[in-house]
């Protein structure tokens, strides 16, 4: 086939992964903690195609012997950007935005391999009633969150108030007192383009990967967050729409080139008529 | 045999192939520091034309001796002969990535001179690269887009633990208090770099070898972070340049079809019997 039409069919099938990315960002532009993501184009192999072989026919050269012909272009690295959201506030109990960058929660997520640990920067929380007269701290899928100590987040019903301090301390109110009853672990992610985005807002450590300096903890002095607010999604608008117009813009010029290169063979075909 | 018939041939070979140099280019558009291919057309060397008889000798064996003449010289076609990538700069993006990197080149003592980031390619050798679109990998070392390393000044990976680092406008990477100078290289003839495809370029083996962009002190650039140099494509004058390849391919393809009418012309109608 005609090599032109392989190249454009490539970028083309790239060009629309590129708009699903954009499609999922803009689908995502009202979710709590989403950060966006993009990703830019490389240049696909080269072929060399020796169409001289006199070389002394081929004075004035500027370049080396042949001629290199690339075979399109595909996405490369998908970056995921942790920059912070802008900040909402809920009045909410239990909604808190994290403010440091990279910062993220902890969750525990029973997984079919047993239960692990999952990263998000959704800070909706809700508490469920377990058995025994006592609530549990989890998000809105109903996963725990895990607690500073590494255990799930478990408080004694009937409390009169609950909030959540700029350190991640959860206070809760019991008649006259306020005491401190739980408190939220937070890492930061030291190398977070190695974390795998899995959907509903969470990220984990995908597998085969060692985990170790990818996500490290932070010390208690270093968490900032902010209560009765959430951090909305990163998403900018009008840069994913320029995105959108660009890619479609790429995407047409590509439809016609395998255009002209169709109507090249289909003078081929006229040859003999 | 009419030769013009292969000439017209070569002629369509060679407009199919400057479409593939310039649909290559279209698609590559949207790649960071991609530079794009420039085909130039050259005719086939000249052949010389002779004339060719033959002299009969009057001797009672009747010998016959060849002769020759010289009709004159005849180019038998057309062919691509290069595809020159033009280093133009391109233009600057910003992205507010911290990994992107845009090499931005100032005065060159050459005229055909170009500074590039060093890489080392999966064979562990060294290769180079416009495209500054980087990432961190899982241990911590600076990647390109494929996941090859990006070199320092003397030649290694550069390790920048995390995402936490700033770059200066001389290409200095700060790590920790830890100053890595960015290896970048400067062709003074970077016409005769070799395109590898995954926006590498080699240094060929008898063309002008690539130096330390740092040691020549007549080399000016900069170095941005949170930018990306974006391809130098022109898309406007790349599909005007494809409809004037597709009308001349046409051309040949007509020049082409005059030849197979009169061939048919000799075939069908000289020497018909009625």
């Amino acid at each position: 086939m005609n090599r032109s039409m392989i190249q454009s069919a490539v970028t083309m099938g790239q060009l629309q992964s590129k708009l699903d990315l954009i499609g999922n960002n803009l689908s995502n532009s009202e979710t709590t903690g989403y950060k966006s993501r993009s990703a830019d184009f490389s240049s696909l192999l080269f072929q060399q195609i020796d169409n001289q072989s006199h070389e002394h026919a081929q004075v004035g050269r500027t370049t080396p012997e042949g001629v290199r012909i690339g075979a399109g272009a595909r996405l490369g690295h998908t970056n995921l950007d942790y920059r912070q959201g802008s900040l909402q506030n809920t009045g909410r109990d239990l909604d808190v935005a994290l403010l440091g960058d990279n910062h993220l929660f902890q969750l525990r997520v029973e997984t079919e391999t047993g239960p692990e640990t999952q990263f998000t920067r959704a800070g909706n929380f809700y508490l469920n009633p377990i058995d025994n007269g006592q609530v549990l701290l989890t998000n809105s899928n109903g996963h725990p969150v895990i607690g500073e100590d590494g255990e799930n987040i478990v408080l004694e019903e009937g409390f009169q108030g609950i909030s959540i301090d700029q350190d991640g301390s959860i206070l809760v109110k019991r008649g006259d007192g306020q005491a401190v009853e739980g408190e939220l672990s937070v890492t930061e992610a030291v190398r977070p383009r190695m974390l795998e985005a899995i959907g509903d807002n969470r990220f984990r450590i995908p597998d085969g990967i060692n985990p170790d300096g990818i996500m490290e903890d932070l010390p208690r002095g270093d968490i900032e967050m902010k209560n009765k607010t959430l951090e909305a999604s990163n998403v900018d608008v009008s840069k994913q729409m320029t995105d959108m117009l660009m890619a479609q813009r790429a995407y047409q010029f590509n439809a016609k080139s395998i255009s002209t290169g169709d109507q090249m063979m289909g003078l081929v075909n006229q040859l003999r008529s | 045999m009419l030769r013009g018939f292969y000439t017209a041939a070569s002629g369509m070979m060679a407009n199919q192939r400057m479409q593939e140099t310039l649909s290559n280019n279209m698609s590559n558009a949207n790649t960071p520091g991609y530079k794009a291919d420039q085909g130039t057309m050259r005719a086939f060397p000249e052949l010389l034309i002779e004339q060719m008889g033959s002299e009969s000798i009057p001797v009672s064996r009747g010998l016959n001796v060849p002769v020759r003449g010289h009709v004159g010289s005849l180019n038998t076609g057309v062919y691509m002969q290069e595809a020159i990538p033009s280093f133009a700069q391109g233009d600057i993006r910003e992205t507010g990535v911290g990994t992107d990197f845009a090499l931005i080149q100032g005065t060159v003592p050459d005229e055909s001179g170009s500074i590039f980031f060093n890489v080392q390619n999966e064979a562990g050798e060294e290769r180079y690269t416009r495209n500054g679109n980087f990432t961190v990998d899982g241990e911590g070392f600076l990647t390109t887009n494929q996941g090859y390393y990006v070199l320092d000044d003397t030649g290694n990976p550069i390790n920048t633990g995390g995402m936490e680092f700033d770059l200066s406008s001389n290409g200095t990477l700060e790590v920790d208090g830890q100053e890595i100078p960015l290896g970048l290289s400067y062709s003074p003839e970077a016409g005769s770099m070799v395109k590898e495809g995954n926006d590498l370029f080699q240094a060929a083996e008898n063309g002008e070898p690539v130096e330390n962009a740092r040691e020549n002190e007549a080399v000016e650039f900069n170095v941005r972070q949170n930018f990306l140099e974006q391809s130098n494509v022109d898309a406007n004058r790349t599909m005007t340049e494809m409809m004037n390849t597709y009308r001349s391919f046409e051309m040949n393809q007509r020049v082409l079809k005059a030849y197979d009418q009169s061939m048919q012309k000799t075939v069908t109608e000289i020497g018909r019997i009625r």
